[in-house]
This record gives C-alpha cells, sequence and structure tokens, in this order.
C-alpha cells in the first residue's frame, strides 16, 4: 500500500472527512483519556463528599460523646455527693430526732407528775368521802 | 408557755427570700417591722416586712462619716442601750469607744489576737468581749476589776449580754453555746453541735434566745434548754437580731438569704383553760372540762399575753384585749401608746403593763388606774422578778441601788409611806406581794442575793418595818393566788409557808406552819410558773413541767378566818386531824392562827386554839395559851390590843396604846413585867403615880436574885418613897376596877350610840 503522502505531511482525514493534523488514534486516545479524567474528577468529587459527610457524622458523634461522657462524670460526681448529701440530711434529721426526743421526754415527766396529782386528789376524795 | 417553734416567716415557697449575691454579714431593726441588711455584695437592703418591699440603700443611701477605725477588719460594732456611744472591735485586737458624731473617745483594750466580739453590760458601764478562747468583762472605769475566765475550748466567736436578765450567752468554734452569769460562773453548757456557733441574740425581754449556726436555727429558754430547732437550707447563720418587740427573729445567712422567723405556740394555762398562739395572729382558747374551742383573731401581731385571775390580757403591737374566761366572744379593746409592751402582770382587780416607756395598772374594765413614775425609771429593764403587783400594792425593784425596793399605791400611783422606799441591807434579787387580805396587811416576800427569804410588811406607818428572815437557799417563789401562802423552792426542795405571818408574832412558830415537800421528784433546781389553787406549777432544769398539790386545807382555813368564819375553821380542823396523813401541817397552822394579833375579838380564834391545845402536849404551846386567856380576860379593849401587841414583840406599840388610852399604870406594869425598870420609873416619875410600885417590884426581884440596889435614880426615889404592899395592892385594884368601869360605859355607849 503506498504511502499517503498526505499522511507523511502529517494531514490526515477523519471519519467526516475533515482535514486534522492529529493521527486519528491519538486523537481519539486523546479524547478517551479527557473522557476518563472527566469521570475520575467526578469520582473524586464524590468521594469528597461522602468523606465530608462521614468527618461530619464522627464530629457529631464525638461530640454527643463528650457530652455522655460530661454527663456521665457529672453523674458519677453526684452519686458520690448523694451520699455525702444524705449523711448530712440524715444529721439534720437526726438532730430533729433528738430535739423530739427531748421534747417527748419532756412531755413524759409531765405526764407522770399529772398523773401522781391525779392519784393524790383522788386519794383526797375518798379520804373525804369516807370522812363524811 | 411551754413549746415555741422557729418558723420561715412570709414564705409561699416555704423557702427564705433570696436578696443578696453574696452571704449576709449582718441584719439590724430599726422598728418593729422594718429591718436592714447588708452583705458582700456591696448592698444593703431594707426589708419592710408589712409592704413586702425593699429598698436599696447603698446606691442612694448618704454616708454620713466614714472613719478609720482600725487596721484591718472591724468585726464587731455594738451601740449602748441609750444610744450615746458606740464600740468597736477589730482584727488588730484593739476595742474603741466612739461618741455618737464618731470622734474616738477612747481605746478601752488592746491585745495580741483579733476581737471577735463585743457586748454592753445591762447598765452601759461595763463591757464584753472576747480573747482567743477567753471572755473578759472590763468596767469602763479604768480603776475597776477586769473579769476574765476560760469559756471554750475553740475560739470565742460571738457574745452576748442581756440588759434585763443580766446574763451573758457566748458561743465558739468548740460547736457549743454557753450561759453564764455577769460573775462569769457557767449556768448552762450546751452539748456538742455539728458546726461552730457563728451568732447568739437574746430576745430583748432575756427570756428565750436564739443560736445560729450551719444550716441550724435554735430557740433556747434562758436556762438553756432548747424549744425549738429548725433545719433551714441557709447556710451558716451569721448574724441574728430580734425585733424590739421580741416577737421576729432575722438571720444574715451564708448563701445570700436572709431568714425571718416567728416565735410561735406559745402556751398559758389557767384553771381549766389552755390557750395556745397558733399562728402569729390567731389563739386557739380550749377549755379542758368540755374540750369547747374558741378561736381568738387579732388585727395584729401578738406580743405578749398573760392568763391569771380569769382574765386573759393579750397585747398586739397597737392594742390591748381583755378577755373575761366566761366569755370568748366579746373581749374589751383599747389602743396602745407605744406598741412594745414587755410585761404584763395581773391582779385579782386589775393589771398592770410595761412597755419602754412607763408602768401602767389598767382595771379590767379597760380604765387607767394609775401610772406609777418614779426618778430614774427605765421600764424597758425591768422584768417579772423585780415588779409585783397586789389588788393595792405595786413593788418595783429600784434597778440603780437593788437594795431598794419602791412601793406603789395601786390606785393612785403614788409612792407609800411618804415616797420612803423599803430599804434591805442586801441587793433584792426577787420581789413578790401577797394577793389577799386587807390592804393595810400587805405583805412583801424578797429574795437577797444570799438566797434568804425575808418577808415584810409593805404597808408601814412612820417607822422602819421589821424584815424578817423566813428561809434560806430560796432560789424562787410564789404567792398563792387565793389566799396569803408562799411556795418557794428551797435547796431543791418545795417549801410552803402555810403562814408566813407567823414570823411576826412568834419565830418559834414559823418551822411549825411549813410544809416540806422532798425534792427527790425534782430534778435540776425547778423554777415555779405559778401557785394557783393548790397547785404549783414547776419548770424544771431541763424543761419539763412538773406540778405537784398541796393541801387543800390551809387555803380553806385562811378563807374561814378571813371571813372570821371560826366554827367553820373549826369543823375544818377536826376533818384535817381526823384524816390520816398530811393533817399536821394544817394543825400547825391554826396554832399560828390562833395568834394572828390583827383583828382584836379573839373569841372564835380562841376557841379553835382551845380545841387544839388540849390534845397537843408542846411545851412550846402552853405557856401561850395561859397568856391567850390571860387577853381574854383583860378587863378592857385597849389593854387586851396591848397585850396582844406584846405577844407580837410590838412592845413600844403596846406601852403607846395604853398611854393613849389614859391607862398609865397598865403602861407602867408592862414596862416592869418586862423588867424595863428604868423606863417603869420614869414613867411613873413623869405621871406622879406608882412610882412606889415600882419601886416596890423592883426590891422584889433584887430580893429574889441576893442582889443590892445600885441604880442612882432608883436609890434616889427609895429615899423619899415608903414601900406598902398592901397600899400598892389596894391602888392596883382601884386602877384595874376604874379600867373596868370606864370599859363597861365604852360599851354601853357604843351598844346605845349602834341602837340609834
Amino acid at each position: 500500500m503506498a504511502k499517503d503522502p498526505l499522511a507523511e505531511a502529517g494531514f490526515y482525514f477523519d471519519e467526516l472527512n475533515k482535514l486534522r493534523v492529529l493521527e486519528p488514534d491519538v486523537s481519539q486516545k486523546t479524547s478517551e483519556l479527557k473522557e476518563e479524567c472527566k469521570e475520575f474528577v467526578d469520582k473524586i468529587g464524590q468521594f469528597q463528599k461522602i468523606v465530608g459527610g462521614l468527618i461530619e457524622l464522627v464530629d457529631e458523634l464525638a461530640k454527643e460523646a463528650e457530652t455522655e461522657k460530661m454527663k456521665a462524670i457529672g453523674a458519677r460526681n453526684l452519686l458520690k455527693s448523694v451520699a455525702k448529701q444524705r449523711e448530712a440530711q440524715q444529721q439534720q434529721l437526726q438532730a430533729l430526732i433528738a430535739e423530739k426526743k427531748m421534747q417527748l421526754e419532756r412531755y413524759r415527766i409531765e405526764y407522770e407528775a399529772l398523773s401522781k396529782v391525779e392519784s393524790e386528789q383522788n386519794e383526797f376524795i375518798d379520804q373525804f368521802i369516807l370522812q363524811k | 408557755m411551754s413549746v415555741v417553734n422557729v418558723r420561715r416567716q412570709r414564705s409561699n415557697d416555704n423557702c427564705a427570700q433570696k436578696s443578696h449575691k453574696e452571704l449576709v454579714s449582718c441584719v439590724g431593726w430599726t422598728t418593729a417591722d422594718e429591718l436592714y441588711s447588708c452583705s458582700e455584695d456591696h448592698q444593703i437592703l431594707k426589708w419592710n416586712l408589712l409592704t413586702r418591699k425593699f429598698h436599696l440603700v447603698s446606691k442612694i443611701g448618704r454616708i454620713e462619716k466614714s472613719v478609720e477605725a482600725h487596721k484591718g477588719a472591724v468585726l464587731a460594732g455594738r451601740w449602748n442601750y441609750d444610744g450615746t456611744a458606740l464600740i468597736t472591735a477589730g482584727e488588730d485586737g484593739q476595742i474603741k469607744i466612739w461618741s455618737k458624731s464618731g470622734m474616738l473617745r477612747s481605746t478601752l483594750a488592746s491585745q495580741g489576737s483579733p476581737v471577735y466580739s463585743v457586748a454592753w453590760g445591762p447598765d452601759s458601764d461595763r463591757i464584753l468581749y472576747t480573747s482567743g478562747r477567753q471572755l473578759v468583762i472590763k468596767p469602763l472605769q479604768p480603776s475597776s476589776k477586769v473579769i476574765q475566765w476560760k469559756a471554750h475550748d475553740g475560739l470565742v466567736l460571738m457574745v452576748d449580754w442581756n440588759s434585763v436578765s443580766d446574763l451573758i450567752l457566748s458561743g465558739g468554734e468548740d460547736c457549743k453555746y454557753k450561759v453564764w452569769d455577769s460573775f462569769g460562773r457557767l449556768l448552762y453548757s450546751s452539748s456538742s453541735h455539728d458546726y461552730p456557733i457563728t451568732s447568739l441574740s437574746w430576745a430583748p425581754d432575756g427570756e428565750v434566745f436564739s443560736v445560729g449556726s450551719f444550716n441550724t436555727l435554735r430557740l433556747c429558754d434562758k436556762t438553756g434548754w432548747s424549744y425549738a430547732l429548725e433545719k433551714p437550707n441557709t447556710g451558716s447563720v451569721f448574724s441574728l437580731a430580734w425585733s424590739a418587740d421580741g416577737t421576729q427573729l432575722a438571720g444574715a445567712c451564708g448563701n445570700g438569704h436572709v431568714i425571718f422567723a416567728h416565735v410561735v405556740e406559745q402556751h398559758w394555762e389557767w384553771k381549766n383553760f389552755v390557750i395556745t398562739l397558733t399562728k402569729r395572729r390567731t389563739m386557739q382558747v380550749r377549755n379542758v372540762m368540755n374540750d369547747a374551742v374558741d378561736v381568738l383573731e387579732f388585727r395584729d401581731r401578738v406580743i405578749k399575753a398573760s392568763l391569771a385571775y380569769g382574765h386573759l390580757v393579750v397585747a398586739t403591737s397597737l392594742q390591748c384585749y381583755v378577755y373575761n374566761s366566761r366569755n370568748w366572744n366579746t373581749p374589751l379593746i383599747f389602743d396602745l401608746k407605744e406598741g412594745t409592751v414587755s410585761l404584763i402582770l395581773q391582779a385579782e382587780k386589775h393589771f398592770l403593763l410595761v412597755d419602754g416607756a412607763g408602768l401602767y395598772a389598767f382595771s379590767y374594765e379597760g380604765r387607767l388606774i394609775s401610772s406609777p413614775k418614779f426618778p430614774g425609771m427605765r421600764a424597758d429593764i425591768l422584768n417579772a422578778q423585780g415588779v409585783s403587783l397586789s389588788n393595792d400594792t405595786i413593788a418595783i425593784r429600784d434597778k440603780s441601788d437593788e437594795k431598794v425596793i419602791l412601793l406603789f399605791d395601786a390606785l393612785t400611783g403614788k409612792a407609800l409611806s411618804d415616797g420612803k422606799p423599803l430599804t434591805h441591807k442586801l441587793e433584792v434579787m426577787e420581789v413578790a406581794l401577797d394577793q389577799c387580805g386587807p390592804s393595810t396587811e400587805r405583805k412583801i416576800a424578797l429574795i437577797d442575793k444570799n438566797r434568804d427569804l425575808y418577808l415584810t410588811s409593805a404597808r408601814h406607818l412612820g417607822r422602819e418595818p421589821k424584815i424578817c428572815k423566813i428561809g434560806s437557799m430560796v432560789h424562787c417563789m410564789a404567792w398563792n393566788d387565793g389566799a396569803n401562802i408562799l411556795c418557794g423552792v428551797q435547796d431543791n426542795q418545795l417549801t410552803v409557808w402555810y403562814y408566813p405571818s407567823a414570823v411576826f408574832t412568834d419565830k418559834d412558830l414559823l418551822p411549825k406552819t411549813l410544809y416540806i415537800k422532798d425534792g427527790s421528784e425534782f430534778s435540776r433546781t425547778p423554777h415555779i410558773l405559778s401557785y394557783v389553787g393548790t397547785k404549783v406549777a414547776l419548770r424544771q432544769g431541763d424543761g419539763s413541767l412538773v406540778y405537784s398539790s398541796i393541801p387543800p386545807y390551809p387555803a380553806l382555813l385562811h378563807e374561814y378566818s378571813t371571813s372570821a368564819r371560826w366554827e367553820d375553821a373549826l369543823r375544818l380542823c377536826r376533818f384535817a386531824k381526823g384524816g390520816t396523813r398530811g393533817t399536821e401541817g394544817e394543825a400547825l397552822v391554826l396554832r399560828a392562827f390562833s395568834f394572828d394579833p390583827s383583828p382584836p375579838s379573839t373569841s372564835g380564834k380562841s376557841l379553835v386554839a382551845a380545841w387544839l391545845f388540849p390534845e397537843s402536849q408542846s411545851s412550846l404551846s402552853l405557856p401561850r395559851v395561859q397568856y391567850i386567856n390571860f387577853i381574854k380576860e383583860q378587863p378592857s379593849k385597849e389593854s387586851s390590843l396591848a397585850h396582844m401587841l406584846m405577844f407580837s414583840g410590838q412592845v413600844q406599840e403596846a406601852e403607846a396604846t395604853l398611854l393613849q388610852a389614859g391607862l398609865i399604870y397598865q403602861a407602867i406594869q408592862v414596862n416592869i413585867d418586862l423588867f424595863n425598870w428604868e423606863r417603869a420609873l420614869e414613867m411613873a416619875v413623869k405621871h406622879k403615880t406608882h412610882v412606889d410600885t415600882v419601886l416596890a417590884y423592883r426590891q422584889k426581884f433584887l430580893q429574889k436574885f441576893g442582889r443590892k440596889e445600885t441604880n442612882k435614880r432608883f436609890l434616889q426615889y427609895a429615899e423619899g418613897v415608903e414601900v406598902d404592899w398592901e397600899k400598892i395592892q389596894a391602888k392596883i385594884e382601884m386602877e384595874l376596877s376604874k379600867e373596868r368601869e370606864r370599859a363597861a360605859n365604852a360599851s354601853v355607849r357604843s351598844s346605845v350610840a349602834s341602837r340609834r
């Protein structure tokens, strides 16, 4: 097959019979490359988006974990202090109970004294009736 | 009063008022309803409890003067009672006195450690301050003695000194509060609390005090035991202040709250009525006989109340209400001039109100009867121990000279016995007037500093009254409301003087009229609250109420004797004697009774005596009976009265009575009988009769003892006078018949007069 003089000069015809300075193969490859590149960029973009979402999610998670952690610490401290609070409360109640006990004791003594007075008075009444 | 509760006032959600951002360090009242509080947030708040508002003062309030007082912080400052001097104490350990205008008067003390608290003494002439673990009382006069004692095991943080009761309070880091008297003797020490005592305050009347600590507010009696405990969630209570009427309490709290407390649930008891202050303005009256309940409402808060003699007297901040126990629905109401009644005393016919300005006696109809006044009166520091009221007399211990008791007529307010007060030889601690009998026989009982109990007449004419000791180691006393019977706590036992006036007749009789109840049923030093009817109510050292019943016979006897129902008295005596126990005392009181010299007619009394004495073989009583009979046989009223006076040892009065009646011989004879020769001779010479009688008796007396006459006057008169016994006897007989004749005439005359 004879060499195309055009080809030699570096000119080619493509399928649409337009004159080209690039070899059709190369041209095809180039356009393929371009396509692939585009695809690649798209994919990268998509990837980035996905990763961004992920990061966001993880961040949120971290934050939540942090608050939960704080909550846990707080609860743990609260728990610790509840014991102390109870102790204080107990102390207070005990003081109040002691106070009431003292009052009860006072009432008991008063009651005893009054019972004694009552018995004395009854005795007097009996004596009075007997004498009459 | 038996139970008092502290409650947070004005708190719908039961939470104290939050107002400051930082801890509140100090509170103080200006009037009964206005309070200032200061805080570390640099603000002073003014609280008005009536309108429920408060004002900020720090930004607009003008600071009058600011003085650099101490190096380091000023820890305490207090005005004296009349507001003329300010005392400050600081971290630099110095105590300084300032004038009203802020001029430094003197630096009273200086020490190496900070002074945390300082207080004025009752007369503003002494100060009390803290020095580490010690308390120091320092008089303002530089030469006077300083008292210093170790008070607590930790730093003393707070002190207070009450001007009415003269008691000292201290609280410290050893978590205890203690009550001291002004000599530094410990009266009460509390058990250890959980936290240091950060504040203390006496109520103005000195009956109760409040104690503040971490989350704790306590109300205590002056004897130390605790009425009520509150556990408000406030942090440490740094300062406590009572309002002037002693009903409201404000506390400055560590968390910025100011708490208000109000004293409620006081009890009053009389016979079958129990009254409780349920709310600030509401009282509940319970009749325990039929369980009927009445509720009394007042327009203002109740400040003081008193229940006795069938009447309830309630003083609110503006008005006074008088209820009769028969009718609780319609009180008698009248307005009060000053709002802060500090004391109410009751007698059968009227009552006495004491406020800051003076004393006022009102009848139960609400009429002002009198208002006794005396120079140097400070009515605000009078307490129930220092004032006593009876139907006709008011007795007040003079605060400026405690040996002196001022006596006033309750109906006119004028001083009795020409304004001459009763003066005892020692400081008087407690006075009490008897409640019954005629005003001329009013007796006053007093306890002095040595705790000796004395009795004397409140109304005396001219001469100094006899002050007779009737008991020792007496802590407190009370007269019965219906008879002149006195009871007292004597060295831990309850002693009842059935007839204390017996001491004026004969000291030996007094012990026989005593009724002593064993003290084993009472614990620590009981205090008598009341003696109504046959029931004595006592408050023990631990705060419990105990009652003791006294046999009813003596009171009945008193009643019979005052109404001269001697036959009934006699019957009662027979009845009491026939009883099995506790009757001896009654019989003995009778003995004393029969010697009561006051009413001249002794027929009924001697009847009782005659019945009593044949049985009792006591050697003590026989000569007395004879003397009583002798008195009965006296020919005239005057001489029996004179011998009655003699019997009770009032010789001079007896003589005066006889002389007044013109019975000169009898007067001379009285002196002869007493071996009072000089006086007899003097009178005989003066009246120019019976000189020979005196000489004759004198001779007889000297012969009997085998002595010789040495008295110059007797020797002198013996020379000129012949002693003839027969003549003397005849003369005496003549005198006696003369007297008889006169007495007969007098009785005829009086009977004629009565017929007309």
